[in-house]
């Protein structure tokens, strides 16, 4: 059989450059890195984002670079050769780990291995069924005593496919977790500058373990090396640079390891993520008045004097006995709220911490909280009535006739029990704040309720003479547990608030209007569900209370409410930055008059681009700027892939983004462009070159 | 006797510590032998320019600048009458980059060195009293002795040699900018290579 074509083509096609899924860097014999281009996904859907990964084996004792190299070394770059119409985000970095060498050398970098993480947008007009290869030229330097450059001429092919299978891949799952996230962290950190530089104090409600920073300074922006020291249970932060400093901490929380972007800023801490909670004792000062409070209720305070007159009449004139009784009696008060208590603990324990301290972030939390105190503020103004269920009273009614301290404990607990009708919406509230604390302040809080709520019990069997001092039980109880319906009020009305941040005046309007339906429902009940209606009556009374809310929820929540916009997002108000959608027809009808013009290319699935635009554009200064300069704004919102965003990108030799261009006024042939990672003295500084 | 020159040793490393290398400030004073026993100290060459590369020839980005030729040029460029080129070695001894003086001339003449002098700091004394953290790592010091450029050699951090013909040269423009009696526009940047092997 004759070969001699073989030989030929086997050397065409190792010297022949066909890129290849995957390339090792080989050094004396040894493999030093095995590079190699992954999907996240076994077919590329028309128009649907999705992640290519370049992973990185490294031999033991190697490593390659992080974003930022740190004083040696130079980061990983990747440059793409996409097909028409496709468009790629930057390099989602993982968190990195820090090298030191010896003469106070730190680098930053990954050993063992690492995926890369790129976001590649494809256009909406591939024809299924097609096969599509994207192309990239991956270069690194890879060191360990010595440092080796490699680089590799990579692809992947995918086919073209309808719909994505609903398949999880574990490999980049575990990779984009450890990507810092560019959502608000589960802390805030107060930065102070000084001459030896930044320090920052990380405050956190949720526990924070190995607290790591990494600095992402602009291009030569010194930057010493940073520390973090655990002083008096908090970390505290410190890097020898000058405000404003990007970067990176990450931490392990629950369990896991995460991190976040975060700019230091002396002049504004950022946003803590608690919403302003009151500090601890606060809210246990709180506590303690909102138990005593509820011993006005009708259903508590007639039932004081004659629980302490029991107490009497059990211990005889041995004022020991009463107080220990009354002891008792309040030790099963404690029993109910802790029990409470632990039951959320445990909930709580079910999901991570991090989980449930992010909850305040979370528009469909509030709106329960909210929905929930809604019932509760109507349920005080006498709209229904909370029935406990007769199994339950009956039981804890056997227990409690029981004589001796025994009795007297199951009585309180008994006591608290019946009372729920009065203080259920109060402690449902506090439940429902209760989840976004840590356990110990939990379990203080409602240590603190209980305390109100015994505290008549203690004090009068301390000293039974001072009953007369109690108020006289009468009409004006009822109207007591009505006016308490209004701090209800308040707090829904503080919660809206927050929704409105969230999901802006929309947002308010249509849970308003599930409130409204709610409230229709829940009057339904009250008014045709009571004891003395017939059974006809009471089926169609719930079952009509349960379509209105039902059809509320649907309407209003699943309709309107999830889709209303975040403020940010809308182009429309009055105090952000008026962004113009980009249109090549406006931008030329803008530059050929000799506006000045501001480009923002971005896409919602770039982290970069978002982060960028909540720290260093959508800033006050800048947006005074723009304004004062009579800078037009533009936004190239490359989402969804648009023809005229990727022609303008390729002409500036860019396949992604985030991107920014400023056409200086009169001199649109002269545009300044701006890098990926940006504060805001850089974008100030190159606007005031626009004029 | 021997207490005196203890002293005066103290107050050597003092000095050498407390001068930390800041443009607009005196450079640090060192003082080290060259490749061919000859030694050299800053004091020297006062009056004239002096330019500082620290330099590991087994380093991928040192190599782009020796392999193509062109540190040579700028070594060429920059040596005369009124500027002295100073290439020093903080390589520790084991580590990359170290070599031996005998090693030395021979490798010199090899690559076609045309700076003044290669100076060795193997224990590292003097790479720490000036921070140096990479190679290329340069310094330009004026003839007051006066540091008036610390940082990258030029503004394209790669290790590839064809990068060097777009790249801003950062040394040849801050020599420029001095001997005209300007200020430095670029005085202070990120360098970038190889950590230096202390």
């Amino acid at each position: 059989m004759n070969k001699s074509w073989l030989a030929p083509l086997l050397i065409a096609c190792f010297f022949g450059g066909v890129a290849r899924p995957l390339a090792a860097q080989v050094l004396d014999g040894k493999t030093l890195v095995e590079a190699e281009l992954v999907a996240n996904t076994e077919g590329i859907v028309p128009g649907q984002t999705f992640y290519v990964g370049l992973r990185l084996r490294m031999a033991p004792g190697w490593h390659t670079y992080w974003q930022y190299s740190g004083d040696a070394g130079i980061p990983t770059t990747i440059a793409w050769e996409l097909p028409e119409g496709f468009g790629a985000g930057p390099i989602e970095w993982p968190m990195p780990t820090a090298k030191l060498e010896p003469g106070d050398i730190e680098v930053y970098g990954y050993s063992g291995e690492v995926l890369l993480l790129v976001a590649i947008q494809p256009p909406p007009d591939l024809v299924v069924g097609s096969e599509v290869t994207i192309r990239g030229n991956a270069s690194w330097l890879v060191c360990e005593a010595i440092c080796i450059p490699g680089n590799a001429e990579l692809s992947i092919t995918l086919p073209v496919i309808s719909t994505a299978p609903k398949s999880q891949n574990a490999e980049f799952d575990f990779w984009q977790r450890r990507v810092p996230s560019a959502d608000p962290p589960p802390f805030s950190i107060q930065w102070e500058q000084s001459a030896k530089g930044l320090s920052g104090r990380v405050l956190s409600d949720a526990t924070l373990n190995s607290v790591r920073f990494f600095p992402l300074p602009v291009e030569n922006q010194p930057v010493g090396h940073p520390s973090v020291t655990e002083e008096g249970g908090e970390s505290i932060i410190r890097v020898d640079a000058v405000a404003p400093l990007r970067g990176v901490v990450a931490a392990e929380v629950g369990g896991e390891e995460r991190a976040w972007l975060v700019v230091a800023d002396a002049d504004d801490a950022m946003a803590a993520s608690s919403q302003g909670f009151p500090p601890l004792w606060q809210a246990l000062l709180y506590g303690f008045l909102g138990g005593i409070i509820l011993n006005l209720m009708p259903c508590v305070l007639p039932v004081i004097s004659l629980k302490v007159f029991g107490f009497i009449r059990q211990a005889g004139a041995d004022p020991r006995r009463i107080f220990l009784h009354g002891a008792a009696f309040s030790g099963g008060i404690f029993l109910w709220f802790l029990g409470l208590g632990a039951v959320i603990v445990a909930l709580k324990a079910s999901g991570s911490e991090v989980t449930w301290a992010f909850q305040f972030q979370n528009p469909a939390f509030i709106l329960t909280i909210a929905a929930i105190v809604f019932v509760f503020a109507l349920n005080l103004c006498g709209v229904f009535e909370m029935t406990l269920p007769g199994k339950a009273v009956g039981t804890m009614s056997d227990l409690s006739g029981q004589e001796g301290y025994s009795g007297s404990f199951f009585q309180g607990v008994f006591a608290t029990l019946l009372a729920t009708p009065c203080t259920g919406p109060f402690l449902g509230t506090a439940l429902g704040f209760a989840f976004s604390q840590p356990s110990a302040v939990v379990m203080a809080m409602f240590g603190s309720i209980a305390l109100g709520m015994a505290s008549p019990y203690l004090l009068l069997s301390a000293r039974s003479e001072w009953m007369k001092f109690l108020p006289k039980p009468g009409a004006w109880m009822e109207k007591l547990k009505q006016f308490m319906a209004f701090p209800l009020f308040a707090t829904l009305l503080w919660l809206l608030s927050i929704l409105g941040g969230q999901k802006g005046i929309d947002g308010i309007l249509w849970a308003s209007a599930f409130f409204l339906c709610l409230g229709l429902s829940v009057w339904i009940y009250g008014a045709f569900c009571t004891p003395v209606s017939s059974v006809r009556t009471r089926a169609i009374a719930i079952v009509l209370a349960l379509l209105i809310a039902v059809g509320g929820g649907w309407f209003f929540i699943g309709g309107g409410f999830a889709n209303a916009a975040s403020p940010s997002a809308s182009t429309n108000t009055k105090s952000g930055i008026q962004w113009e959608s980009f249109s090549q027809a406006r931008l030329d009808e803008l530059l050929a008059a000799g506006t000045p013009v501001f480009v923002d290319f971005t896409a919602d699935w770039c982290i970069t681009c978002k982060f960028n635009e909540r720290t260093a554009i959508n800033v006050p200064a800048v947006r005074a700027l723009i304004n004062e300069m009579g800078i037009v704004p533009i936004k190239a919102d490359w989402t969804n892939s648009n023809p005229e965003i990727t022609a303008t990108l390729k002409r500036f030799g860019r396949v992604g983004v985030p991107f920014y261009v400023i056409y200086p006024a009169g001199r649109a042939d002269d545009p300044i462009t701006l890098p990926e990672i940006l504060t805001e003295s850089m974008v100030l500084d190159a606007l005031k070159k626009a004029r | 006797m021997k207490l005196y020159h203890l002293a005066i040793a103290l107050l050597a490393t003092a000095t050498l510590a407390i001068a930390a290398p800041e443009v607009g400030k005196p450079a640090p004073a060192f003082t080290l032998t060259d490749s061919n026993g000859k030694s050299h100290s800053l004091s020297d060459f006062e009056g004239k320019f002096v330019v500082l590369e620290w330099v590991n020839f087994g380093c991928p980005f040192v190599k782009k600048f020796y392999d193509s030729g062109e540190m040579q040029k700028l070594q060429e460029k920059h040596t005369g009458s009124d500027v002295v080129w100073l290439s020093i070695c903080s390589s520790a001894e084991g580590k990359q980059g170290f070599h031996t003086p005998e090693e030395l001339q021979a490798k010199l003449e090899r690559v076609g060195y045309n700076g003044s002098g290669y100076l060795l700091d193997s224990d590292g004394a003097v790479g720490k009293a000036y921070e140096a953290r990479t190679t290329p790592e340069m310094f330009v010091i004026d003839p007051k002795g006066v540091l008036v450029y610390k940082g990258a050699i030029d503004d394209k951090p790669t290790p590839n040699a064809e990068d060097i013909a777009d790249a801003k040269n950062y040394v040849d423009a801050a020599i420029t900018e001095a001997k005209a009696g300007s200020p430095v526009t670029k005085a202070e940047t990120k360098s970038y290579g190889c950590s230096v092997k202390y």
